[in-house]
């Protein structure tokens, strides 16, 4: 096995500075027009929370282009959305609610925000009835059924599995335990388990489909946990309660911390599975030379998604469950892993395909974690300062 | 398919007659199900009860037959005279005949199914039940054509005992409910 | 042929980036189009389904919503049938009324909810009639869903 002398994770310029500041001109101007949609706020609170979001954003993307590393900084930056966005989102409903959960009153005048992991639920009933089954409202709300349905179309589109490492409000969670320790604790898990996530999928659109109920949400969503749940008024409730939490503990929390993956991620989502089908029509894919891989594992060691394994260097390509996240670009020796665009040479301009790519999936990141981050930062702000996160 | 050496187009033809088939003994059973509903389920008092207990014992013998290597039994392997006779007088005919027994296999999640559609009640409902139970079971001959069948099948029949486990669990939790249900009308 | 898959591939790179920003500046119009292209509507499961009568009591309003059996095809045994009360200028404190939900001018149950302790109790004159499914307090009013069951 060869070992590289500098080590992978060594942070060296890949461009000039000029050159980086160039590339990120148009990511500024964009963020900019997004985080303050053409008006700066009056509030203090929020002119700082602007400017802060501004400034973290676009110092990740310089990183991102400076350094060539891929992982590092948008797990900074995905890890930090994800933690605001449960900050957010929590106090949130607490101010329009008063309370985290969500009551059969609330379901019954369609006040809760729908989110994306229901959507393979939800087809065959739409097929079939024309209606959602889910307690939301069609458009018009915040998180609104049609608004999300645009979303997760456009994000399949442009970026595929790649919403769940460039998109998703909840990966984050999975990804920062994921890397609190410094090596696994549990080094070797059957790779069966990779198709588990379809296994789910398959159960939970069938059993929605047949109840004309979102099965996944009413019994296994752990991120039920830091979000919204249903208030316990049965036994079945509890029942329910008792699985997201311990769900919660064990796929977002513990496992990821002893295995160093995400768990949830890789293991059991039922969307990360339908979007992974995405995979097969998306542009963008990871692919790995060959000629340059000397085959020491690393990549397969630090894929958090599993998504790299003996097999598939065969073929020079990851799984489908790829989520693109650079971890095994970032981690390789070699410099033989890398993003590629379908259709063209596997020799062309990598540094091409990585803007390429990185253009689009980040610009997803800001625009859908912009808000969230200042909100965030606003609510943290009110609490230093008047002791409550709520506006009285 | 593997041994002929065909091509992609050819196998596909192939897959497509033997789903054909397939899905007609599938159809078949959904109006078998109907049957027992208009039949039985009706003149019985304790209708919950009953399908609330078979739930609970096709769920307990689903969620076995995902976690633990249990050998179906396949009508296919049973009719090799007929199918002899058949493949040499109307070959063409043999991935037809061959889907439609298939399709008569007794494993836990057909008979699960069997439950389900025929405490649908309507005709028209049990059909499509067991047309969706067609289309569930019959995912993983999609990529046979292209990858070959003996390796989408590995991969294929390991999610598929996972779905079955899951689904199982869930059938589990129902016929409880409904027995519970019967039990108190009784 | 290598070359026009290259140029397809640049191409759809860099429409990437124009599909995210029409997916969140476009959102809205999209959404409009994706709703009324789709005709989708929420499940009455949740919504309770249309409402087909409307009572007006002079101080609030009864809406008396269709009966919702609805499966993913045809429809299922048991059901219900939501009753909403809505306040015009307010609602008495006991709401007492008889609901004929099938329009055959027979009485199918006798609802009577006292909206100062959140409970109610049902007569129900039709063999369709199960029982109290729910009592939802509104932002704007009571409703109540009474299981239906389909006669066998």
């Amino acid at each position: 096995m060869n070992q590289d002398k500098i080590k992978p994770d060594a942070i060296i310029p890949q461009a000039s500075l000029i050159k980086t500041l160039l590339f990120i001109l148009p990511m500024m101007f964009l963020t900019f027009a997004i985080l303050t949609k053409g008006k700066l706020p009056s509030d203090p609170k929020s002119l700082f929370a602007i400017v802060i979001t501004y400034l973290f954003i676009n110092a990740i993307f310089f990183m991102l282009l400076y350094t060539g590393k891929t992982d590092r900084f948008r797990a900074i930056f995905f890890i930090t959305y994800a933690v605001l966005f449960v900050v957010s989102f929590i106090t949130h409903l607490i101010e329009i609610r008063g309370s985290m959960a969500v009551s059969q009153a609330n379901m019954l005048q369609g006040e809760t925000p729908f989110c994306h992991i229901v959507i393979p639920m939800t087809l065959i009933p739409l097929a079939f009835t024309r209606t959602i089954i889910f307690p939301g409202t069609i458009i018009g709300s915040f998180a609104s059924i049609a608004s999300m349905f645009v979303l997760w179309i456009g994000v399949t589109l442009a970026l595929g599995r790649g919403f769940c490492s460039w998109g998703c409000f909840f990966g984050g969670l999975d990804d920062g335990f994921s890397r609190i320790l410094k090596r696994p604790v549990i080094k070797n898990i059957n790779f069966n388990w990779t198709y588990l996530p379809y296994a789910v999928l398959i159960a939970v659109v069938l059993t929605a489909a047949i109840s004309l109920s979102p099965t996944y949400c009413a019994w296994l969503c752990p991120y039920k946990t830091v979000t919204e749940f249903v208030e316990v008024t049965s036994f079945k409730i509890l029942m329910q309660t008792i699985i997201f939490v311990s769900l919660f503990i064990g796929l977002v929390i513990v496992l990821p911390i002893l295995t160093r993956r995400r768990i949830q991620c890789g293991l059991f989502c039922p969307f990360g599975a339908f979007q992974s089908f995405t995979n097969r029509i998306n542009v963008f894919e990871v692919r790995i030379d060959k000629e340059k891989c000397v085959k020491c594992k690393r990549c397969i060691q630090v894929c958090p998604t599993f998504s790299l394994s003996e097999e598939v260097w065969e073929k020079g390509k990851t799984r489908i469950s790829c989520t693109k996240c650079g971890k095994c670009i970032d981690s390789c020796p070699k410099k033989a892993i890398f993003f590629h665009l379908k259709g063209t040479p596997l020799s062309g301009n990598q540094r091409i395909y990585r803007i390429l790519f990185l253009y689009p999936a980040f610009l997803f990141l800001a625009t859908i974690a912009g808000g969230t981050i200042q909100d965030g930062i606003v609510k943290i702000i009110r609490l230093i300062t008047t002791g409550s996160m709520f506006i009285h | 398919m593997l041994g002929e050496g065909k091509g992609v187009v050819q196998n596909c033809a192939v897959i497509v007659q033997f789903l054909f088939g397939r899905l007609f003994g599938y159809l078949i059973f959904g109006v078998i199900a109907w049957g027992i509903n208009r039949s039985i389920l009706q003149a019985v008092g304790y209708r919950e009860f009953i399908i609330g207990l078979a739930y609970v014992v096709l769920s307990i013998f689903l969620i076995c037959y995902a976690f633990f290597r249990v050998r179906t039994s396949c009508v296919v392997q049973k009719l090799t005279g007929i199918i002899g006779r058949v493949k040499n007088t109307i070959p063409l005919f043999l991935p037809l005949f061959l889907g439609f027994f298939t399709g008569l296999s007794f494993c836990p999640p057909f008979l699960l199914a069997l439950t389900s559609a025929a405490d649908k009640g309507g005709l028209a409902q049990s059909i499509l039940f067991f047309f969706m139970f067609f289309l569930g079971t019959s995912v993983f001959f999609i990529p046979a054509p292209f990858v070959g069948l003996l390796r989408s099948f590995s991969v294929m029949s390991t999610i598929g005992k996972m779905a079955a486990g899951l689904v199982g669990i869930y059938y589990l939790y129902s016929g409880i409910i409904m027995l519970v249900v019967g039990i108190k009308r009784i | 042929m290598n070359k026009l898959k290259s140029i397809l591939g640049y191409t759809w790179a860099f429409i990437a980036f124009f599909i995210v920003l029409a997916t969140f500046f476009g959102n809205e119009r999209f959404s409009k189009v994706l709703a009324s292209v789709t005709g989708m509507k929420v499940s009455p499961w949740y919504t309770g389904g249309d409402v087909i009568s409307v009572i007006d009591h002079g101080t609030y309003r009864t809406l008396i919503h269709r009966p919702v059996f609805d499966a993913l095809i045809g429809e299922k045994r048991e059901g219900f049938i939501q009753i909403n009360w809505e306040p015009s200028t307010g609602i008495p404190q006991v709401i007492e009324e008889k609901i004929d939900y099938d329009k055959d001018r027979k009485e199918d149950l006798l609802i009577i909810l006292d909206t100062s302790t959140g409970k109610a109790t049902l007569t129900a004159y039709s063999p369709s009639i199960v029982s109290i499914e729910r009592i939802y307090r509104l932002k704007n009013g009571w409703a109540v869903r009474i299981v239906l069951r389909k006669p066998s």
